[in-house]
Parts: structure tokens; sequence; C-alpha cells
């Protein structure tokens, strides 16, 4: 059974899905109409940098959708071996050690956000500024994090049940 | 502990991680960055992780991912790759083992488009396997082409194993693309050639099937051309330095998007689907890259790349054996953890070695994508086996009976590679001069 805190995870999960989808398909777009725009002599100004932008949005966005559709790669042949505690002893475990990691990855990108805005780091031909970007992965490696508590408190949940 | 001696221990320490299931892309990070901080501090080890994950997902080079992969799901959801069949089942299904050849035929077409192995071998294990139960075929042929045929992605170009090559190594990806061209054709012909011997030795594997008028296959061939118009203009547009290969991969996709529009072969639903799926595989495939970014800043500080590359060129043997010793390293690494993921682990610890014994990286490129494409069907992590065994129910041992011969093709095409270079190099040398 589904509790709110599943259920929240899956609607923010939807949201950054559909942010990412659509700066993936801008970021289509943009490139195609710089390519024949150039192709007339009318290039799109700093279209190289708003793709590699748009990315940030793409990836940074889909790092809580990966984990929640398991989608990553894993070795799962030992895994398979271990009997149900201990599967959920050593999911518990992986998951921890993750969570630390992304953790440690969001403040940093926090610490970089602060950096970038303290020195006013901006993009060299739009001049857009790279702090909201570098917040907004931060915030999803947070969401990242809670994925993994929830992932902790399904094989627990699913071991009482 | 010395630098080296830190640096195995940890890669020691990784290989143990990867065994609890951790995600691996999150593993590398982990234990770059641990073992960063053992060198340098955890402040700096801290840092470098933000940083380097922040850098990989805002590198423009790194683009290139999601657009080629968002082509190749539009195509798959488009059921291009179930056309491509139709077409060459058409033209050269009634001959023996026909059926199977157009399988290796639609496949080498759907390539063109598209680098998923699994996606081709799950499309042609609904499409084609049905087709030949029908007409008779032996399982072991039908769902050992099938098996193997998806291997083509890893060579033909848009492959994403040599995309990743290519960012990895920093080597230009539109002479990677050539240079695959060749061989990938090459392995197709040596499917074609064991379907063809099979069949003629042993008739009763493949039943002749229906011979189709002239009017039926010429009505089929736009497909074939539509294709091919799309595979000539990225590939073409990289050539010639008009396209980057990120708009080369836009172009393509849009190119792919608007005839599928036209035909209403896809709705705004299948485009969706093909962005959410695209998302995902891009979004594993960064996280394992940003993971190796981290790992190599790590492996870098350890000199292990260079011990490495020291201790593999002073061994006394002649250096095409050294290669293949990195070959059957990157198989065994790849059996046991994943094929990609094992590339890209060990890519930066062995081309130092590769470029000090005199190798062309373009041609290492090609041979290390060879080598994951026999990679992902050999046991035990065999995506596109267990894809097959999954949608067609037939057991493994009976899978893997059919999947020999064509094993033995990719092994004989990777021998020829060693003797004749040529065969990668030949036309990025025209093209690129």
């Amino acid at each position: 059974m589904e509790n709110k805190f599943d259920i929240f995870l899956k609607g923010v999960n939807k949201i950054l899905t559909v942010i990412g989808g659509t700066a993936l398909t801008i970021m289509m777009l943009l490139t195609v109409s710089d390519v024949i725009l150039r192709a007339f002599g009318h290039p799109i100004l700093g279209a190289y940098e708003l793709v590699a932008l748009l990315l940030a949005i793409v990836i940074g966005f889909t790092i809580p959708k990966v984990s929640l559709d398991k989608g990553h790669v894993i070795m799962e042949f030992l895994l398979e071996k271990l009997s149900s505690n201990g599967k959920a002893i050593m999911i518990t475990f992986t998951r921890l050690l993750c969570i630390g990691l992304f953790a440690i990855v969001s403040y940093n990108l926090f610490l970089i956000a602060k950096e970038f805005n303290l020195s006013g780091e901006v993009s060299s031909t739009l001049k857009i500024p790279f702090y909201p970007i570098a917040y907004c992965v931060g915030v999803c490696c947070f969401i990242e994090c809670l994925v993994l508590v929830s992932d902790i408190v399904m094989v627990w949940r699913a071991r009482h049940e | 502990m010395s630098e080296v001696t830190t640096g195995i221990v940890f890669l020691i320490i990784l290989l143990l991680l990867f065994g609890t299931g951790i995600e691996l892309g999150f593993g590398m990070a982990l234990i770059g960055m641990v073992g960063f901080a053992y060198l340098n501090g955890w402040t700096a080890a801290m840092q470098l992780a933000g940083r380097d994950i922040y850098d990989v997902i805002t590198n423009y080079g790194y683009t290139v991912f999601p657009l080629f992969i968002l082509m190749g799901q539009i195509g798959f959801n488009a059921g291009i790759a179930v056309r491509l069949y139709d077409a060459a089942h058409k033209f050269i299904g009634h001959i023996p083992g026909g059926l199977a050849m157009a399988t290796v035929c639609g496949a080498t077409g759907f390539k063109a488009i598209c680098g998923s192995s699994a996606a081709t071998s799950a499309t042609f294990a609904s499409v084609a396997i049905p087709e030949m139960d029908r007409f008779g075929y032996d399982k072991r042929l039908s769902t050992g082409i099938v098996a193997t045929v998806g291997t083509l992605g890893c060579i033909i170009p848009p492959s994403v194993v040599l995309i990743i090559f290519g960012v990895i190594t920093e080597q230009s990806i539109g002479k990677l693309f050539m240079a695959g061209i060749i061989p990938g054709l090459l392995i197709a012909l040596f499917f074609l050639g064991v379907i063809y011997g099979w069949a003629k030795i042993n008739p009763k594997l493949a039943p002749q099937s229906q011979k189709f008028p002239w009017k039926a296959r010429v009505r089929s061939l736009p497909e074939i051309f539509w294709v091919l118009m799309v595979f000539c203009v990225v590939v073409g547009g990289i050539m010639t330095g008009f396209f980057t290969p990120t708009e080369a991969g836009a172009v393509g996709t849009f190119a792919i998007l608007v005839l599928a529009l036209a035909k209403r072969d896809l709705k705004f639903k299948g485009y969706v689907k093909s962005v959410t799926e695209s998302l995902g595989t891009a979004g594993m495939i960064l996280m394992l890259i940003a993971g190796s970014v981290i790992l190599g800043h790590f492996i870098a500080v350890t000199n292990i790349p260079q011990q490495t590359a020291e201790w593999l060129v002073e061994l006394p043997i002649h250096r095409y054996f050294v290669m293949l010793l990195i070959c059957i390293i990157y198989l065994f690494g790849g059996s046991f953890i994943d094929d990609l993921a094992f590339m890209i682990l060990a890519t930066p610890i062995f081309y130092p070695a590769v470029e000090k014994l005199g190798f062309d990286p373009i041609w290492f490129g090609v041979v290390i994508a060879i080598t994951v494409a026999v990679g992902v069907v050999i046991p035990p992590v065999a995506v596109c086996v267990f894809v097959v065994k999954n949608i067609t129910k037939v057991p493994m041992g009976e899978i893997y009976k059919g999947v020999m011969p064509f094993l033995i093709s990719l092994i004989v095409v990777g021998g020829l590679l060693f003797a004749f270079p040529q065969l990668a190099l030949w036309l990025p040398s025209v093209f690129f001069k």
C-alpha cells in the first residue's frame, strides 16, 4: 500500500519528468533551428550554451526518476543469492551509502550555486547566470536522497507486512 | 601505502561494493570520492564530487546522448523496425534462411537510426520470431539470430558505445562513426553467410517461405529510402563538418519525428513515451559517466593509468597479444559487472597504454565496440539473450545453441580487424583528411 510519502515522491517525480521531457524537446528544436538558420547565415546567438544548460535540466531533473524506476545498472546476481533478510539489510546498507553520497553532492551544489551567485558568474554570450541551474540540480539531488529513503522504508515495510 | 597500492585497494573495494547491488555509477562516485579524500582530504573530495557532477551535466559534449537516444526511441515507437523487416522479408524472404536474413537486413537498417541493442532484440523477438515460427523455422536459428542481431547497434553508427568511447577518450565521434560502418556491415554480411550456409546444409532448419511479386517489393522501398536518407544526413553532416555530433542527433531526431508524424505512425502519446524512455536511458548513462569522472580523478592521482601503461608496454609479448589481453579483460570484467559500465570504468585506465603501444585510438574504439558486442551475448549478463528468452519463453540453452555461430562471426570480424586495421581506418582516412 502506498503512503503519503510515496504519493508525494511520485507526484514530484512526475513534475520533474515533464520539465525534463520539455527541456529535451526544446533542446532538439533549438538545435535544429540553429542548424537551419546557420545555413542561411543567421545562427541563433548562444545556442550552444543554452543547449548545455538545458542538458542540466534534462539530466538533473531525471536523477530521481531513474532511481524511482529502478533504471540504474546494478549487479543483481549476488544480491539474488541472499536470504530475504540479508537482501533487506544489504539494500539498506547501499541506500545509506547513496544517501550519504547525494547529501554531500547536494550540499556542495548549493555551495557552488552560492559561489556562482556571489561571483556573478554568467554564460559567455547570453549572460545567463549559472547559479539557478546549480541550485535546481542541488534540489534534485536532495530529492534523490528522499527516493533512497523511500527505498529503505519500502523494503522494511514489505517485510513487516 | 603508496599511491598505486591505495588505488588498487580502492578498486578492489569498488568491485566488492558492486556485489552489494549498489548502482554502478553511484558506487564509482562513492569510491572515487572516498579514495580522493584518503589522498587529498575530505574538503577537496566533497567539492570534487559536486563539481564533477555539475560539469558533466552542463557539458555541451554530453548533449549528444539524450538526442541520439531519443532518435532511436522515436524510430522504435513509430514501428520503423517492423516495416524495415517487412521490406527485407518481401525481397529475400523466399531464399534459404530468407526470413532470418530479413531479420539481419531489417536490423541493420534499424541500427542506422537506433543504437540500443536490447530495443532491437525486443522488436525482432516480437515480430520476426512469430513470422519464422509460422513457416516452421528451427527455434535455435530464429532465437539465435534475433538475440545476436542487436549487437550490430554497438558498432553501426549512431552507436552509443562509440559515442561513450569518443567522450571518454576525447576522440572525434564523427571519425568513430565512420570507422564503425565497414566492420558493422561486415558483421551483418557474416551473419547472412552463416544463415545461408546453415540453411543450405540443413534445409529443415529454415523451410522456404512465400515469394512476393515485384509490385509488393517496390511498394516497400520508400521505407528503406527514408531511413537511408536520415542516416546519410546524420553521418554526412558530421563527416562534412556541417554538424557537431549533437546537431546531427537533433537533426536526425527531428527528421524521424517529422516522418513518423507525417505518416501517422506516431501519436502524441507515443512521443511522450519516447521522451520518457530516453530520459531514463540518458540519465542512467550520464550517471555512469559522472561516477566514472569522479573515480577517474581519484585514479589519475594514484598514477594507476601510467603504471598500467608502463607495465603493459614492457610485457615481453607482441603488442597485438597485449591488445588481446585488454579485450579479454573487458570481456571478463563486463561479464561480471555490465559491459557498458565496465567499458566506462576501464577505458581511462587502459587508454594511455593503448596510445603508448602505438595503436590508433579510433581502431581501438571499434575493437572495444566489438568486444562489448560479444559481451552482451555471452553469460552471465547477456541482455539481448534475456530479452529474447522473456518474450519467446524459449529456454536459454536452446537460444545459446543458435547464438553460437553468430558469436563466432563476431569474433572472426574482431580477428579480421586485428589483421587488417584498415577495415576501420580506411573510411575515416578518406573523409577526414
